[in-house]
């Protein structure tokens, strides 16, 4: 297992392009390679997924106030 | 009192430069865009109905996500609710540049994104009105191979609220905001966020890049200040 990984800048980039689903399968199979011979990139791979999944679950989703649902509906019909 | 309907539209949405959200041609036609002659998208004839229709099937779906852009972006409740209005006041004066079956909610983005740096973005009270360019400019002059990793480890944000992570997003100047927003709470892709933005794919890419290095400093300061043992400073 590598301690020290020779480039990790290009590795976080490559995490972030395949957690945001936009890798190509060889930078797949690289990552998967990574995943068990480099720990600087195993600690990378989770840290980036768990701030992506804190976005993407955590964060407090609110609904359109009902009434600027109505407002707008109203406007459009004075349109045309 | 935001719901008193006595705000002037026209005024608004007539302002400067924008009798429309961009220009017809600028807008999310079918297909790649960027391919397309876009002079050449003809402009969709609906009916009237037809322009109802479209509108409550494929634009109203989105309110709620572009409720929470404008929130995001606006930090303001009032502002938001302006900027939704007027986002879906305009997509429904410039439908016929709308083709049905296509991105509605890339489209919807992409004009409230432009509403939003027209008409907003010069009043809102963001302390630090950051020169988009000079930040871009300095995070990228920076090397990218001598570029840091930020020294923050999973568990520390893993305990981390909803709330705490929201702060930390609107402490970053807007523009990384935006392509944190889009592509991990909306789900857009790069292409998506490319369209939307107006800016290559290879921007999205770097900037998207640094939004994260910026937020993951944020949630750094934030996890040690609540006495997260981490690792030695860098
Ligand atoms: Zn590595």
């Amino acid at each position: 297992m590598k301690e020290h990984c020779s480039h990790q800048a290009d590795c976080l980039k490559m995490i972030q392009l395949i957690l945001d689903g936009e890798a190509t399968e060889q930078q797949l199979a690289r990552l998967k390679a990574n995943l068990v011979s480099c720990q600087p990139c195993i600690q990378m791979y989770h840290l980036e997924k768990e701030v992506k999944e804190l976005l993407t679950k955590r964060m407090e989703k609110k609904c359109c106030p009902d009434q600027l649902v109505e407002r707008i509906k109203t406007k459009i019909l004075t349109f045309s | 009192m935001s719901d008193t309907p006595t705000r002037d539209d026209q005024d608004r949405t007539g302002a400067p430069d924008h009798g429309m959200p961009d220009g017809p041609d600028q807008l999310l036609p079918d297909g790649d865009p960027v391919e397309q002659p876009s002079a050449d998208t003809p402009a969709r004839r609906y009916t009237d109905e037809q322009k109802y229709q479209v509108f409550n099937k494929e634009f109203m779906p989105h309110i709620d996500s572009m409720y929470n852009f404008a929130f995001r972006l606006t930090t303001d409740e009032d502002d938001a609710n302006d900027l939704v209005q007027d986002t879906y006041l305009k997509a429904f004066r410039f439908i016929s540049s709308f083709e049905q079956g296509t991105n509605a909610k890339a489209w919807l983005f992409r004009i409230l994104k432009n509403s939003f740096i027209n008409d907003y973005r010069k009043k809102s009270k963001e302390p630090a009105k950051v020169d988009y360019q000079d930040v871009e400019t300095t995070y990228n002059s920076e090397d990218a191979e001598s570029e840091h990793t930020v020294d923050l480890r999973a568990e520390s944000v893993s305990d981390l609220i909803g709330d705490e992570v929201a702060t930390a997003l609107n402490s970053l100047p807007v523009d990384f905001r935006t392509v944190i927003i889009l592509c991990d709470i909306e789900g857009f892709t790069y292409e998506e966020m490319a369209k939307i933005l107006d800016i290559p794919i290879g921007t999205v890419r770097s900037r998207l890049h640094r939004a994260r290095n910026l937020l993951k400093e944020k949630l750094r300061d934030y996890a040690s200040s609540m006495g997260y043992k981490e690792e030695s400073e860098e």
